[in-house]
């Protein structure tokens, strides 16, 4: 009874706080929740692609494993910066996508609940987002990247 | 020839797409070989806008331009790929043919989902090639039959490597 108890205990709690993955893009701070994340590996460079589809015009392909690229550095107006650039995989609703992003090696971090402001940008798939270190950290909808509707903050 | 035979001969046919593999700078692409009607050295080829073979016209195109790629035409293996829809008939200019390959249909796919506009009718799909991804471009797309040229964008700093 009282492990149940404790278990329904941590689930609240688990309901009250996300985990998220702070990372970063020419300097700029974001951040995802972990489960919309599917890894993190070194950049490798990119296959381009014709495309008309805004911020997807490569691929990346590991082994046999090919998956888009979504250039969230250009919408953001930002380069990634470092010497050995990194992979965030996205775990997009169609599919991994592969995001470059700086060489910082990226952190985990809880957020409360209540510390998260739900977003009001319309220029980019965000969850909402919270301050650390005096720096506002959108958390950005990776599973609905270049959906143009912003999601709202999910409890 | 039984009706059996024949469905057979059919179905085999289907199961294979055959390429001419073709390279522009780092990348490669796979022209379907149906419409492959002849490849030349760029001495043959001449420097005029368009070829001439066996009394057809081919138009220059510019296909390393559409797929962000520069060409260096001093460069000993580029060749002219002569190449037609029956209809539109187009000189491709590439850096280098890699060969013909015969893929298995099921060794092809489609782009990913995330490509969601006119690029899924002008690349086919992709397959691998020694390891390396190859785009299976339409022919439609290869003779610019299907409108405005439209650059890619291959993201960080991977235009300026290649």
């Amino acid at each position: 009874m009282l492990r149940a108890a404790r278990q329904q205990e941590q689930a609240v709690t688990a309901k009250r706080s996300w985990n998220v993955v702070v990372f970063s893009i020419g300097g700029k701070k974001l951040a995802a929740r972990t489960e919309d994340v599917g890894g993190v590996a070194p950049w490798i460079d990119p296959i381009p692609v014709p495309s008309r589809t805004p911020f997807v015009g490569a691929m990346l392909a590991r082994e046999k494993d090919v998956m888009p690229v979504y250039d969230l550095g250009t919408r953001l107006a930002r380069e990634p910066e470092g010497d050995t650039l990194l992979c965030l995989v996205a775990r997009h609703v169609d599919g991994p996508m592969a995001i470059c992003i700086d060489s910082v090696i990226p952190s985990l971090h809880n957020i409360e609940v209540n510390q998260i402001i739900p977003s009001k940008r319309m220029d980019l798939e965000t969850l909402g987002s919270f301050a650390d270190e005096g720096e506002d950290i959108d958390i950005v909808a990776l599973q609905r990247l270049g959906h143009s509707r912003p999601d709202s903050l999910r409890s | 020839m039984s009706l059996r035979g024949h469905h057979k001969a059919t179905t085999a046919t289907v199961q294979t797409a055959s390429l001419l593999v073709v390279r522009f700078g780092k990348n490669l692409c796979g022209l379907p070989s149906a419409g492959v009607r002849g490849v030349l050295t760029h001495e043959e080829a001449g420097r005029g806008q368009s070829v001439t073979a066996v009394g057809i016209t081919y138009h220059d195109v510019d296909l390393a331009g559409r797929l962000g790629t520069a060409l260096d035409p001093s460069h000993p293996d580029m060749r002219v790929v002569l190449y037609s829809n029956g209809q539109t008939h187009g000189a491709v200019r590439v850096e280098e043919v890699i060969g013909m390959i015969d893929v298995q249909r099921e060794e092809c796919r489609p782009l990913p989902p995330q490509f969601r506009q006119d690029e899924r009718t002008w690349v086919s799909g992709t397959t691998f090639f020694q390891e390396r991804l190859v785009l299976i471009l339409s022919p439609e797309w290869i003779l610019g039959e299907l409108g405005e040229v439209v650059g890619t964008g291959a993201g960080p700093r991977a235009l300026s490597e290649s």
